[in-house]
């Protein structure tokens, strides 16, 4: 041990390393605590500073000296309790005393990497940059050439397909009496098809999220549905679902997904025999756009009944999703299984699809689903989704941005003369500065038939205060300070299912409007614009040539 | 047929003339024109035919008839300025028809009229005597349409309200087509639903689409309205008066009076659409259904009580605010008063409680505190107070202020102290062979527990190294002896000048319960290298001094192989018995560190490394390194350690190059037979008392047979004492209690309030006890968790835990 006496600020950091820095104003505060008492890192504390004053008040030098100590809160410098900037601060502050402030001089990666441990988070991609889609522009408007759309007055189907159209000739149709009828004596296989919103829930699992968000979040959809009739729908993600919804008729709102742990889906069969309606889909997660080739884990202390129910699994244990699905070796063998043994498992009447991380290898898996006949869409993820826990250098540096992939999948199913028959999905990114509709429009007219939005939802449904500036990002610790990833009930208690399903409906309501405000004046009603990239255009060339669209400035 | 330009002059003075006379004889009585709108089967264009019938109203025209053949806009546009303008027209009517008319203007239609009529209609009465088709009466502000038949689409779109005017009026006898009154603003419109083309729906599809204003009166079926934007309402006791009262001039302006009793037969038959106010819109954006009413109506009724995850939840489903306080917060403060080690105590071997006796002084018990010391240690005066480097001082959190607290000198203080009483004999027996540090230290220890302690020193005297190496100007012989002199008082039975063999420690092992070898190391190591028996044994060096043989180095250069502290000792001592100049000579960085080497360095010892002896040259009093240079050298010391002598020891108990081997409590390999101090490893002093008295400890336990349970405390970490509150001091004198003041009382409370007054919830206060005693409570129920107390504790005694 060191004498105590040469110990100073040896090995210490400066909060000036630290992503943000902690603005307290002592001439505000009450030091009632609270702002100390929330902080989910411990970042701040109450502390003692000293206020040590030499003055001189005669005409002449005379000295004299005041020493106050005072009671401050005080930013810690520890690496490992860094203020992560949520700002619950000054959430409960009543007094505006304390934010915290965005330190774009932070040297935060170089650090955050004590006993080797390399820095795990959750969120999304820390890039703020405008993205890609962000800078597509709806710039074919009906000026007089042909008749304009009014959103307000006209009737919108905004409407998407999800599951695979068979083209007329494959249609087991017959002329009888002068009549169209269906051939049922043909022996073709009909794909289920539903028509959903063009914008869903993407996937995050009970387990990822807490139970009153999760909850929000189906109620909020079942509403849409029982309610304003938008069928909206959403994914399971990899948790299973519990068995009161499995058996309630709200499960044709609900997209099942099966990843690489299989959690939950020996609760799902066994609830098979008492279900009332079909789920709208099966998705099958074989990536994520966030972490590329990564598994997930849900740690042993988040595994408590409620997640053990659902998942079927011991209480306290670790819960692992491999990187990849463990008795699957080849794209031909693994795809075409998963989809025939998933189909079956409901007699073939829910459409089944894969989702994948976004890749440069998408054509490849793409075209080995178009020769599918039981594959019944291809769901890409892209660089920008979001995740509750992995790797900074997994979420910053690996992944394809969705655009492209997905356009490129488009135009190669155009090629093949094959573009309305197996619907594209697009994910991750989508809203990512607020524009979830905008963003979704122009997807759909780069060629997705559908987009899904998982982070969107959580800033906009339940007030996460993640960004792209690394704020908060904590879905991983089980600290979440809005109660939406976490397993505590002294956190996740602080959230309103209620409430956030009133936002979910919200949300749609509002997005189904800015959709016809962006069709209208395109003069598109009926139908979907789907692939209609003549309406796009962006103020990039190398955008504009690689996207095949227009280029305007 | 156009008039003639003349009599338009002419006209143009009649009116003139009459405007002075009788004004409104001229409004009722203007002179009648015909106007045609074919002329020999070729079809005058509109723009001609506005001109002629402009011009027939500027002379003066007041009565027009028109034979329309599609010409646009016909009618509008006359500015009768009060007068009034009729307007017949018949004949295929074109689009707009009396569209910017005037107050003063009646258009009669006799037939049916084409899209737009009345077009933003500023005032004309225009009557339809057929359909009017689509867009009728858009944008129209003021004036009255009659229609005796149906409207098409868009009619009464973006109607306006002027206050400045009477509001417009739109009748329609049977219906009208989609998108009806879309946008409206203002204005009334009536539809008389007279035998309907859809009798299900007699305002078309999606009608009221942003409408904002004005007021439909309609009779009969209607569907798919815009139920955001208009409600549909029962007609008011005025309604129905204004729509009886004005009914029949509509009727009969159409000619069709006699549906006037159907009409007006009940208020019940008719329904009234107003547009719901900005406010009620906006009240409106709410859900169709509140999500509590959709949970308990529809959600939870199909999943389930609860919802879908209630029959895995345990805990009441209510919201938590972010600030909670008693078994919903996060964390919550334990007073943990004493459950760290100070700093101090926790790194001296001896394990002095140098806080305690520190509290104790501010208590006022200045005796109890000093007594306390000698509990741990037989030589506060002589050790704490004079040999040791104090690493308690060096520890002290003080340091970070100013400087450590003096704890050297709380041990000076304490030479005068009475021995402390032993307890009552137990008859238990213990040898220790070994009068040093270490075995005084368990003797001292094992007598105050009431045992009987038989201790075997080879000297004359007792003391170990204390007595026979350390400098007599480092520890004063008169301290050492006054410590001494207690263990005579405690009753320990001192066989001195007994050398122990191998049959002797057979003996003594049988006559006792337990055996401590505390035998030290006394076997100085030496290096073989030329010369080198001309080289003297530093122990041997230092003990003939202390036994007053001291040797004359007058005018000598000694060197010393080896700078530890020993070697230091050496050179003090060397310089002392007259030598001229001292060296220190070390393989590696010298170890001496502290008063010792402060010493030396002060009398002038230099210190050379890496030096590795190569030879020593007696005659040419010459010592040679390997690095090729050599230093005169009249006497060299060697000073590189020594080594336990344990040939008396049996075989059973295992030794490891030279040294005993024991485990940190002292055990050896026999479980009657414990080792410390040297005779285990090189160490201080206070390392040799501080392992006396834990194996004392350990061996009482034994004899007592119950289980030894030491008290293992972690140390508490600097950050968590807030030095800040001390202000900084550099006392030049030592007095007791003013010193006591400046420990900071690292993790044991120190009475303050601070943290009482602190908490802005009023959740902690002070109990105090009967014994006098205290501790500091917190009240859950008030506390929120917030750390201010553990953050702002002057000693760190308050800790924040996780609630769970």
């Amino acid at each position: 041990m060191e004498p105590a006496a040469v110990l100073d600020n040896n090995h210490h950091l400066s909060y000036h390393e630290l992503p943000y820095i902690i603005r307290w104003r002592e001439d505000r505060c009450t030091r009632c605590g609270r702002c100390t008492a929330v902080c989910p890192v411990k970042a701040i504390e109450p502390s003692v500073m000293v206020q040590r004053l030499v003055m001189s008040d005669g005409k002449t030098p005379m000295p004299s000296m005041v020493r106050h100590v005072m009671h401050v809160v005080r930013q810690v410098t520890d690496i490992e309790r860094y203020c992560t900037g949520c700002g619950t601060c000054t959430l409960v502050c009543p007094n505006m005393a304390i934010e915290p402030e965005y330190n774009p001089h932070n040297k935060f990666l170089t650090h955050k990497n004590r006993g080797g441990v390399s820095y795990k988070r959750g969120g999304r991609r820390n890039d703020p940059s405008v993205s890609t889609v962000d800078k597509l522009k709806f710039t074919r408007i009906s000026m007089l050439t042909d008749p304009a759309l009014d959103a307000g007055r006209h009737e919108f189907h905004v409407r998407t397909l999800l599951g695979r159209n068979l083209p007329p000739e494959e249609l087991p149709l017959k002329t009888e009496n002068g009549k169209l009828v269906v051939d049922r004596e043909s022996g073709r296989f009909v794909p289920p098809v539903r028509e959903i919103f063009p914008i869903r829930i993407g996937s995050m699992s009970i387990g990822a999220l807490s139970p009153p968000m999760w909850e929000g979040l189906a109620m909020g959809v079942t509403y849409l549905n029982e309610v304003e009739g938008i069928p909206v729908v959403m994914c399971s993600g990899e948790g299973g679902l519990p068995p009161r919804l499995l058996k309630s008729r709200f499960l044709k709102y609900f997209i099942i997904q099966i990843a690489s742990g299989y959690f939950g889906w020996d609760e799902i069969i066994h609830a098979l025999p008492d279900m009332v309606e079909d789920p709208c889909a099966i998705e099958i997660k074989y990536g994520q756009g966030a972490k590329p080739g990564d598994g997930g884990l849900l740690m042993a202390y988040k595994v408590l009944k409620l997640i053990a129910k659902i998942r079927g699994v011991p209480m306290y244990v670790d819960l692992a999703s491999p990187p990849t699905h463990q008795t699957q070796y080849s794209i031909e063998e693994a795809v075409a299984k998963m989809i025939q043994s998933m189909s079956m498992a409901w007699g073939f009447r829910v459409p089944v699809y894969p989702k994948i991380s976004g890749t440069k290898t998408a054509k490849a898996v793409l075209n080995n689903l178009a020769r599918n006949p039981y594959a019944a869409a291809l769901c890409i993820d892209g660089e920008d989704g979001g995740t509750g826990a992995a790797y900074n250098v997994s979420m910053d540096k690996m992944g394809h941005p969705i655009v492209s992939n997905i356009r490129e999948c488009y135009l190669d199913l155009v090629k093949q003369g094959r573009q309305n028959e197996l619907p594209l999905i697009a994910a991750g990114g989508m809203g990512k500065r607020g524009n979830l509709a905008a963003n979704a429009a122009a997807m759909i007219m780069l060629g997705a038939s559908a987009v899904d939005t998982g982070k969107y939802m959580m800033q906009a449904t339940a007030g996460c205060f993640g960004d792209e500036y690394n704020r908060c990002n904590l879905c991983n610790t089980g600290r979440c300070p809005r109660g939406i990833t976490t397993q505590d009930p002294s956190l996740y208690r602080r959230l309103d299912a209620d409430k956030v399903a009133e936002r979910v409906v919200e949300v749609f309501k509002s997005a189904e409007t800015e959709f016809k405000k962006i069709f209208a004046p395109m003069g598109r009603s009926t139908q979907l614009p789907i692939g209609m990239s003549d309406g796009l255009s962006v103020g990039d060339k190398a955008i504009a040539d690689r996207l095949q669209i227009d280029y305007a400035c | 047929m156009l008039a003639p330009r003349k009599s338009v002059a002419k006209n143009k003075k009649i009116m003139a003339t009459k405007k002075k006379t009788a004004k409104k004889k001229t409004m009722t009585s203007g002179k009648k024109v015909v106007i045609r709108g074919n002329v020999n089967g070729n079809r005058v264009p509109s723009k001609m035919l506005e001109e002629q019938i402009q011009e027939a109203v500027r002379d003066g025209a007041r009565n027009i008839d028109i034979t329309a053949n599609g010409q646009h806009g016909i009618g509008g546009r006359i500015w009768p300025r009060g007068e009034k303008v009729s307007i017949t027209v018949e004949g295929p009517v074109g689009q707009r028809l009396g569209s910017m008319g005037m107050h003063g203007t009646e258009i009669i239609v006799r037939g049916s009229a084409s899209d737009d009529v009345g077009w933003i209609n500023c005032g004309a009465r225009i009557t339809v005597l057929g359909d009017v088709t689509n867009g009728a009466h858009n944008a129209g502000a003021q004036g009255i349409l009659y229609v005796q038949g149906s409207g098409g689409a868009r009619c009464d779109t973006m109607t306006k309200y002027n206050p400045r005017f009477e509001p417009l009026q739109s009748w329609y006898l049977r219906d009208v087509g989609d998108s009806f009154a879309e946008f409206k603003a203002g204005g009334t419109a009536v539809v008389c639903g007279i035998n309907p083309r859809n009798p299900d729906n007699i305002l078309g599809y999606r009608p009221c689409v942003g409408m904002v204003g004005g007021t439909i009166y309609f009779r009969g079926p209607i569907r798919e309205y815009s139920e955001n934007d208009v409600q549909i309402v029962d007609l008011s006791a005025t309604d129905w008066d204004w729509l009886v009262g004005n009914m029949k001039t509509f009727l009969k302006a159409v000619d069709r009076i006699d549906y006037y009793d159907e009409l007006t037969r009940s208020t019940g038959d008719w329904k009234k659409i107003i547009a719901y106010t900005p406010a009620e819109r906006a009240a409106g954006r709410k859900l169709k259904m509140p999500l509590t009413g959709f949970r308990e109506k529809i959600w939870e009724k199909t999943v389930g009580r609860g919802g879908i995850f209630g029959e895995y939840l345990d805990y009441p489903q209510t919201i938590l605010p972010y600030i909670t306080t008693g078994e919903n917060r996060r964390n919550r403060p334990v007073w943990v008063n004493d459950k760290y080690a100070p700093p101090c105590s926790a790194n001296c071997p001896s394990g002095i409680p140098s806080r305690k006796r520190a509290s104790l002084i501010r208590q006022g018990k200045l005796e109890e505190a000093l007594e306390l010391v000698l509990r741990y240690s037989p030589f506060p005066a002589s050790v704490c107070g004079q040999v040791c480097p104090n690493l308690c001082m060096q520890a002290c959190t003080r340091g970070l202020v100013d400087r450590p607290l003096n704890i050297k000198e709380y041990g000076r203080v304490s030479l005068n102290l009475p021995t402390p009483k032993p307890a009552k004999p137990t008859g238990n027996k213990v040898a220790v062979i070994g009068g040093g540090p270490a075995g005084l230290s368990a003797a001292w220890q094992l007598a105050l527990k009431g045992h009987t302690v038989n201790l075997y020193e080879t000297e004359d005297k007792i003391g170990g190294k204390l007595e026979l190496c350390i400098p007599r100007d480092r520890l004063p012989n008169r301290i050492l002896k006054k410590e001494l002199s207690r263990f005579k008082e405690v009753g320990v039975r001192i066989h001195k000048g007994k050398r122990i063999k191998q049959k002797d420690f057979e003996k003594i092992y049988g006559e006792n319960d337990i055996v401590v070898v505390a035998c030290g190391a006394h076997q100085p190591r030496t290096l073989k290298f030329p010369g080198s028996e001309d080289v003297v044994p530093g122990i041997e060096f230092l003990k003939d001094i202390n036994f007053g043989n001291a040797p004359d180095l007058k005018a000598r250069k000694v060197v010393v192989i080896g700078a530890g502290n020993v070697g230091m000792d050496i050179a003090c001592q060397a310089y002392d018995c007259g030598a001229k100049s001292v060296t220190a000579v070390d393989v590696q960085k010298p170890a001496a560190f502290g008063k010792e080497l402060e010493l030396a360095e002060a009398k002038g010892t230099k210190v050379l490394w890496p030096k590795i002896t190569e030879k020593y040259d007696s005659r040419k009093k010459k010592i040679y390194f390997t690095d090729g240079t050599s230093l005169d050298a009249d006497v060299v010391i060697i000073s590189i350690g020594e080594l336990p002598i344990l040939d008396f020891l049996p075989a059973g108990i295992h030794t490891e190059k030279g040294w005993i081997v024991v485990n940190e409590l002292g055990q050896t390999t026999d479980v009657k037979v414990f080792a410390i101090g040297d005779a285990t490893r090189p160490g201080l002093v206070t390392h040799a008392i501080g392992q006396g008295r834990i194996t004392a400890d350990v061996i009482h336990a034994q004899m007592m047979q119950y289980d030894y349970m030491p008290e293992v405390k972690q140390t508490i970490p600097y950050d968590r004492i807030k030095n800040i509150y001390y202000d900084v001091e550099y006392p030049d004198t030592f007095e007791t209690g003013e010193e006591a003041n400046r420990c900071m009382s690292c993790g044991l409370c120190r009475d303050c309030h601070m943290c009482e007054q602190t908490c802005y919830y009023g959740a902690i206060s002070r109990i105090g006890h009967d014994d006098g005693s205290y501790e500091y409570v917190v009240d859950d129920e008030k506390c929120i968790g917030c750390s201010f107390c553990a953050g702002i504790c002057p000693c760190g005694v308050w800790e924040m835990v996780e609630n769970i």
